[in-house]
C-alpha cells in the first residue's frame, strides 16, 4: 500500500465483492479447503438423498433383527443394515444421517441467528460510538462473562428442549465475539471518505448503516462464520448426549450415541459409528473454516 | 492509573456482572414451569404439605423479597441449602414425603466447596497435556509460516476441533479401558481417574492452543528484533526459547482468560461421562433434578471464578510485557 492513497474511493459493494472473490479463490486453491468441500459435499449428498433412496424409516423397529453389527465387522450382519442397528432393530445408516439433517439444521440457523445478532449489535455501537457503544459493549461484556453453558442446559433442562428454543438459547449464547469484530470494523470504516462522502450528500444514517456499510463489513466476518457451523454443531450434539437436545424418537447425533452407550459391551457400533459421522462432517467444515480463515487473514494483511 | 486503583475499578466491575448473573438466573429458575417442592416431598405428597413446606421455605413469597432474601444470605458467605441432597451424602430426589431418614438439607457451599478441588485437578492436569500436545506442534508450525509444519498445525487442530469430547471419551473408554484395561475411566478411586478424562479435556483445549501460537509465534518471527538478534550473534535456539517464547506467552494467557467458559462445558460433559465427582457433574444432576439453590450457587462461583482469572490473566500479562498498561 502507497503512503498516499489518492485514488477516488471505490463504490463499497464493488470493493467487498472484489475482495470476497478473492478470498473464496485463495481459499479454493488450498488442498484442504477442496478436500473438506468434497467430504461436506458427500455427506449433505447422503444426508438429503437418502429417504428418497431407500425406504427404511429411521425410527421402524424390529426387535427380531435388533443389535446387527455393520457391514463385516462381526457375526450376522448384512447389507440391508451398512451400519447395523441398534437395540431395537431400528436402521443405523437411517438414523445416522436423519441426525446430520437435524445437525446441520440447528448448526447453520443458529450461526445465521448469532451472526445476525451480533453484527447488528456491533453495526449500532460502531456507527454511533458515544453512549449507545458504551450500553452496548457493556451488555456484551456482560454476556461473555456469563457461564453460557450453565445458562443453556438450566433453559434447556427445566424447560422442554424444542428446536426453534435450542437454535435460540445457542444462538444467544454466542453473539458477543461478532458484535466485537462488527464494531471494530465499522468503527474504522466509517471514518473514511466515502462514509463522509455519503454524510455531505445528505444520506441518512439508516441508509449509510446498511446500504453502505452493512454490505462492506458482514462478508469476510461471514467467512470466519463457517468455523462457528461446527462449533454449534457439536453443542447440539452436546445438548442431544445430555437429554436435552431435540427429543426421541427423532434420532441425532446426541441422542443416539447417549442410547449406544448403555450397551457399549455388546454392540459397539451404536455409540462409535454416528460418532465417525459426525465427525467427518465437523472435519470437513472446520477444514474449509480453516482455509477460509486463513485466506482472509493472508488477504487482509496484504490488501 | 495505579495498581490499587485498577484493581478497584475492576473488582466493582465484577461484583456488578455477579450480581447480574445472579439476577438472570434467579429469575429464570422462577418463571419456568414445574413445582421443585412438588420433586422434593415426593408424588404422593398432599397439596397440603407441600403448600406448608413450600410457605416454610419462603418459596410462595414475591420474586423480589426471595431474592432480596438471597442476595442478603450471599452477602453473608451464605448460597443457602440444597433442595434435594441431604447433609451426610447421596442425593434422594423424589423420596417419600414422610422419610424419617431424610436428615437436614446440605449446604451449597460446602457442595461446590467438595467438589471443587476434584474439577481444579482435572483442569490442571488437563492444561498439562495441552500444553505438552501444542506446544511443540504451535511453535513449529508458527517458524514455518507457509511449510509443511504449519500445513501440520492446520490439520490436526481441524481433526481435534472435530472430535466431540462425548464421543471420543466413550470411544477411549472403551478402547484404553475396557479392552486394553491401560488406565481406569468411571468413578473416581484414586489419581488415575483423573488421567483419562484430563486427557480427552487436553484434547478439546490444545487446538485453540497450537492455532494462537503459530499466529503469536509467525508474528513475533517477522518482527525486526529477531533479525538484529540473529546479528548480534544468537543462536537460533537462543533466539526461539529466549525471545519468541517470551512473546508469544501473552496471547496464549489472554486465551486462558477467554477460553475459561469453553473450559467449563468441556468439564461438564466429560465429569458426566467419567462420572467423575467435580463440579460438572454436580451442575448436571443439580440440572436434572431442579434444585434450583444448588444451580444458582454454581452459576454465582462459576461467574465469579471467571471474572478473578481474567483480572489475574491480565495482570500476568502486564508483569510478562511491560508495554501493556491496566
Amino acid at each position: 500500500m502507497s503512503a498516499i492513497d489518492i485514488s477516488p474511493p471505490a463504490p463499497s459493494q464493488a470493493r467487498a465483492k472484489k475482495i470476497s472473490a478473492r478470498i473464496w479463490s485463495e481459499a479454493f486453491s488450498s488442498i484442504e479447503f477442496r478436500i473438506g468441500l468434497i467430504v461436506f459435499a458427500l455427506l449433505v449428498a447422503a444426508a438429503g438423498l437418502y429417504p428418497w433412496i431407500s425406504d427404511i424409516d429411521p425410527t421402524k423397529m424390529n426387535i427380531r433383527g435388533k443389535l446387527s453389527p455393520p457391514v463385516m465387522m462381526g457375526e450376522g450382519w448384512s447389507w440391508a443394515h451398512p451400519l447395523g442397528t441398534d437395540q431395537l432393530g431400528r436402521d443405523m445408516l437411517a438414523r445416522t444421517l436423519v441426525g446430520l439433517r437435524y445437525s446441520l439444521l440447528i448448526g447453520i440457523s443458529t450461526t445465521i441467528l448469532m451472526v445476525a445478532v451480533g453484527a447488528m449489535v456491533g453495526l449500532f455501537a460502531g456507527y454511533f460510538g458515544k453512549r449507545i457503544d458504551t450500553i452496548l459493549m457493556r451488555l456484551t461484556d456482560a454476556q461473555l462473562s456469563v457461564p453460557m453453558i450453565i445458562l443453556a442446559i438450566t433453559i434447556l433442562g427445566v424447560s422442554r428442549p424444542t428446536i426453534p428454543s435450542i437454535i435460540l438459547v445457542l444462538g444467544l449464547a454466542g453473539w458477543p465475539v461478532y458484535a466485537r469484530v462488527m464494531r471494530s470494523t465499522v468503527m474504522a470504516e466509517r471514518k473514511k471518505e466515502f462514509v463522509r462522502g455519503a454524510m455531505v450528500l445528505g444520506a441518512t444514517d439508516w441508509r449509510i448503516m446498511f446500504t453502505l456499510l452493512l454490505p462492506l463489513v458482514l462478508p469476510p466476518i461471514m467467512f470466519v462464520a463457517v468455523l462457528d457451523i461446527a462449533r454449534m454443531m457439536i453443542f447440539e450434539s452436546v445438548l442431544g448426549f445430555l437429554g436435552l437436545g431435540v427429543q426421541p424418537p427423532t434420532p441425532t447425533f446426541g441422542n443416539i450415541i447417549a442410547d449406544g452407550r448403555k450397551y457399549l459391551m455388546n454392540a459397539w457400533w451404536i455409540a462409535t459409528m454416528p460418532g465417525v459421522f459426525l465427525v467427518l462432517t465437523l472435519t470437513s467444515v472446520n477444514l474449509m473454516g480453516a482455509s477460509l480463515e486463513r485466506a482472509r487473514n493472508k488477504i487482509y494483511a496484504g490488501a | 492509573m495505579s495498581l490499587v486503583r485498577y484493581l478497584a475499578r475492576r473488582l466493582a466491575q465484577g461484583a456488578l456482572i455477579v450480581f447480574l448473573v445472579s439476577a438472570l438466573i434467579f429469575t429464570l429458575l422462577r418463571v419456568v414451569p414445574g413445582d421443585p417442592v412438588r420433586l422434593m416431598a415426593g408424588g404422593m405428597a398432599p397439596e397440603a404439605l407441600i403448600e406448608e413446606i413450600a410457605a416454610d421455605m419462603g418459596l410462595r413469597d414475591p420474586i423480589y423479597v426471595q431474592f432480596g432474601r438471597y442476595v442478603a444470605g450471599i452477602l453473608q458467605g451464605d448460597l443457602g441449602q440444597s433442595f434435594v441432597r441431604p447433609a451426610n451424602g447421596a442425593a434422594v430426589g423424589g423420596a417419600s414425603f414422610d422419610d424419617s431418614t431424610r436428615g437436614e438439607r446440605a449446604k451449597v457451599w460446602s457442595l461446590i466447596a467438595n467438589s471443587a478441588p476434584m474439577t481444579l485437578q482435572l483442569a490442571l492436569l488437563a492444561m498439562i497435556f495441552a500444553l505438552v500436545i501444542a506446544l511443540p506442534i504451535g511453535v513449529w508450525g508458527g517458524l514455518r509460516p507457509g511449510a509443511w509444519p504449519d500445513r501440520f498445525a492446520l490439520y490436526i487442530s481441524s481433526v481435534f476441533v472435530s472430535l466431540p469430547n462425548f464421543w471420543l471419551g466413550i470411544v477411549l473408554a472403551l478402547l484404553l479401558s475396557v479392552k486394553l484395561q491401560l488406565v481406569p475411566a468411571i468413578g473416581y478411586n484414586g489419581f488415575a481417574y483423573t488421567i483419562l478424562p484430563a486427557f480427552v479435556l487436553a484434547i478439546e483445549i490444545a487446538p485453540f492452543i497450537i492455532r494462537t501460537l503459530t499466529v503469536s509465534v509467525a508474528g513475533v518471527m517477522s518482527q525486526s528484533f529477531i533479525d538484529i538478534a540473529a546479528v548480534r550473534g544468537l543462536t537460533r535456539n537462543q533466539i526461539v526459547f529466549r525471545h519468541v517464547m517470551k512473546n508469544s506467552a501473552v496471547p496464549l494467557l489472554n486465551l486462558l482468560g477467554v477460553q475459561f467458559s469453553m473450559l467449563l462445558g468441556g468439564v461438564l460433559v466429560i465429569e458426566f461421562i467419567f462420572d467423575y465427582p467435580g463440579l460438572g457433574l454436580l451442575t448436571i444432576n443439580a440440572v436434572m433434578q431442579r434444585d434450583f439453590p444448588l444451580i444458582q450457587g454454581i452459576a454465582i462461583v462459576t461467574a465469579a471464578a471467571f471474572v478473578l482469572i481474567n483480572i489475574v490473566v491480565d495482570l500476568a500479562a502486564t508483569t510478562i510485557d511491560p508495554r501493556l498498561e491496566y
